[in-house]
């Protein structure tokens, strides 16, 4: 996959129930399953796939991204034949129009696009939680000679939607248009990737900056007749984060078997930064079940059906039940926490209760003392 | 790059008291605590005592161990001048040969250290558990204006026919050794650490060379050379965790110590960071009807039978309605449905099949049981 270029830049904006956890960073570098951060899974998928050169646009909330990517070496990103570059991103700020996939981003990173020796350009979403390889597609791309290929997948339960979502018309394998989902359905609906060709990205660019059309789907739709837009279907488990319900649901699907074994494959590992923390200790009163627990824990209260990220501590008599607790939480004793959501760095002392609802949760920021 | 001290770490050894646990790995690369390996100690021992450069002298079965240290960069030892380095035997004009005794090692790597112009060499071992901040031992050094200086602990004296005994006057100057002594005089144990005046050190190296009768080792020539030479010897007291991990017996001890709460030593201290050279798994996943008491897990295990008091590395199965008790399970083994462990030590990608039994009932003598695949 030399000639493609892999450029991770968010889709849509970022949705308000999350924004306790987004006051400090992008939506991209919000942690998510014991251990990662989201964009582990996309610029994971773009290593595994072998693509070498990766564009990761930010928003302006950097140092949390910078932080977490570092030189790249964890994505062995870092090496003369590899290429890692967090480039600037422009965010959204006109009133009531809404952009999908937003060309400014692009524009203002323009050299990095014409530098690149590469033909093809993916665009993914930071918030993806998915485990894929791009080979597959990206062959029928070639092979079929399209100008884009958009990934979708045929719709199901799992997936919650928005109504900006697009939905694809489909025949046999081309697109032949697309709705926002508020307006038109259909089964098959944007998984937030697609390829296309540099020379048409390039073109897209000059017509947005002449025109003041920023958002490349509007493009896209205005050219159907003239391009060759191909779908291609995404069959494993994927699950898009932009709620806070849908962050504790697809949290939660990792505690299901087959996701684990879904997301967490041999042949595409997701990488993340390295933590030098000791092995998670599971003291003599400890009783954890059904939970996913990062390293670096020290664990002597009860746990089921949690996600406890790294270097996070229970003391006795604690029972956490359907919560989230992120790294670096200190749980004291006698506390009940179920159906809470807690930021990093949380510091619950003795004898607290805190007892959300299945569909609303408790959020607690980061660094806050209870 | 701080220059002064040159590392050197005996690496080499087969550990063959370690049995099938070293049959295809340099006993230094054994894992230990779960997600560590015995080498690591040492290592982060150098980095957090401010030590840049890092020989490491490899021989036996080293494709593992060469492979862990990589470019040292897990240990930050990844710089332009100094770093860690991997020192092989090599051909040179006059033939090669192994490395054929601990000081022979060093004697053939006189080059690699003079490159570096170092005031002293500390030499260390790769199959020690324990955390020392060798910044202290080479003030010590400096201070006593010593040639050589050795690490000691107290060890019970029961135990002290064990080890290599010194006898020292009250400004910590040795007088005598004793190697493994009927009776011994002090109760002061050498830890197989040494600070020397490089300048020292190079010339009993190259004297020793010429002494075909010497078996080239540390402490059995080269010290009592020394010593008979009335170089200034001085003995530097550590307090602290510290063990050899050079047998099957204790190496599980002291891996079970790891879970012992009233053991001093830290793994969890954030000042003195124990370093390992890991890749990015899963977080282990706890089953729902699993059950996990006194232990530590490792990152991309998945659990779902009962697991006591043992230590589980990384990437291993638990399958459900297993019983692993007092156990050690080193990295991708498999515990199949039904098996019951006690007492044992499951070797890397070992599979436990369903239904087989280990138990502590079956095993009068206490024995623990390697089991390899």
């Amino acid at each position: 996959m030399k000639n493609v270029l892999g450029i991770i830049l968010n889709v849509d904006g970022e949705d308000t129930t999350l924004k306790n956890f987004l006051e400090h960073r992008s939506l991209s570098t919000l942690p998510f399953g014991g251990r990662y951060r989201l964009i582990d899974f996309m610029l994971s998928n773009f290593v595994n796939s072998g693509i070498t050169q990766i564009g990761v646009i930010g928003s302006h909330k950097y140092s949390s991204l910078v932080d977490h990517l570092g030189t790249g070496k964890e994505w062995s990103l870092s090496r003369k034949t590899q290429d890692l570059s967090i480039l600037t991103g422009s965010s959204n700020s006109r009133i009531g129009s809404f952009i999908k996939i937003n060309l400014r981003n692009l524009i203002n990173n323009r050299i990095f696009l014409e530098n690149s020796n590469a033909d093809h350009v993916i665009l993914a979403t930071p918030n993806l939680v998915t485990s894929y390889n791009f080979r597959e597609v990206f062959a029928a791309h070639q092979k079929n000679d399209a100008d884009i290929t958009m990934i979708y997948k045929k719709d199901h339960g799992k997936y919650q939607f928005r109504d900006d979502d697009l939905c694809l018309n489909l025949e046999d394998d081309k697109i032949t248009n697309i709705y926002y989902r508020s307006t038109r359905r259909t089964p098959f609906f944007f998984a937030e990737m697609l390829i296309i060709k540099k020379s048409v990205l390039l073109q897209f660019l000059d017509f947005s900056d002449r025109s003041g059309d920023w958002d490349l789907i509007d493009m896209v739709l205005s050219n159907m007749d003239v391009l060759k837009i191909l779908g291609f279907n995404h069959s494993t488990y994927i699950k898009r984060i932009h709620t806070l319900s849908n962050y504790v649901n697809a949290s939660m699907d990792l505690l299901e078997y087959e996701v684990i074994q879904d997301l967490f494959r041999d042949d595409n590992p997701i990488y993340t930064k390295i933590k030098d923390n000791h092995p998670t200790y599971f003291n003599d009163p400890s009783k954890v079940s059904s939970s996913i627990i990062g390293s670096g824990c020290s664990i002597d209260g009860a746990v089921s059906r949690s996600i406890i990220f790294r270097d996070t501590e229970i003391d006795k008599n604690s029972k956490v039940q359907n919560s989230i607790l992120m790294q670096h939480c200190q749980i004291g004793k006698n506390t009940i926490l179920n159906y809470v959501v807690m930021d990093k760095d949380t510091i619950i002392s003795d004898n607290t209760s805190l007892i959300g609802k299945p569909d609303s949760p408790i959020v607690i920021k980061k660094g806050t003392v209870i | 790059m701080n220059n002064e001290t040159v590392a050197m770490l005996l690496a080499g050894g087969q550990g063959s008291r370690l049995g099938s646990l070293t049959y295809n790995n340099a006993k230094p690369a054994v894992f230990f605590g779960g997600k560590y390996r015995i080498i690591d100690f040492p290592l982060s021992n150098c980095m957090n005592s401010d030590i840049d450069i890092v020989g490491i002298l490899t021989q036996y079965r080293p494709y593992i161990l060469n492979n862990y240290i990589g470019d040292g960069s897990a240990w930050a030892l990844d710089q332009y001048r100094g770093g860690a380095h991997i020192l092989p035997p090599y051909m040179g004009q006059k033939g090669g040969r192994w490395y054929s005794g601990t000081a022979d090692a060093i004697l053939q790597n006189i080059d690699f250290i003079d490159r570096f112009c170092p005031e002293y060499v500390l030499i260390l071992s790769g199959d020690h558990i324990y955390k020392m901040d060798y910044s202290k031992i080479i003030n010590f050094h400096k201070d006593k204006k010593s040639d050589l200086t050795i690490a000691v602990m107290e060890v019970a004296w029961e135990e002290a026919h064990r080890f290599g005994i010194v006898n020292t006057d009250a400004n910590q100057k040795i007088l005598a050794f004793q190697e493994k002594p009927a009776q011994p005089q002090s109760n002061q144990a050498s830890m197989g650490i040494y600070v020397f005046t490089w300048s020292v050190l190079k010339k009993a190296l190259l004297e020793d060379a010429e002494d075909e009768t010497s078996g080239h080792d540390f402490g059995h020539n080269i010290i009592p050379n020394l010593h008979a030479e009335k170089k200034q010897i001085f003995a530097y007291p550590f307090s602290g965790y510290w063990r050899d991990v050079g047998t099957v017996e204790s190496y599980y001890q002291a891996n079970m110590d790891l879970l012992d709460p009233d053991c001093d030593f830290d793994l969890n201290d954030k000042n003195f960071h124990v370093f390992s050279n890991n890749i990015s798994r899963h977080p282990q996943y706890i089953g729902p009807y699993a059950k996990v008491r006194n232990s530590l897990i490792c990152d991309g295990c998945m659990i779902f039978g009962q697991v006591e008091g043992s230590i589980i590395s990384h990437d291993i199965v638990i399958h459900p309605n297993t019983k692993i008790i007092d156990s050690i399970v080193h990295t991708g083994a498999i515990i199949e449905d039904g098996a019951v462990i006690e007492n044992c030590i499951v070797g890397a990608r070992a599979r436990v099949k369903c239904h087989e039994r280990y138990l502590n009932q079956n095993n009068p003598e206490d024995e623990i049981r390697v089991i390899n695949s």
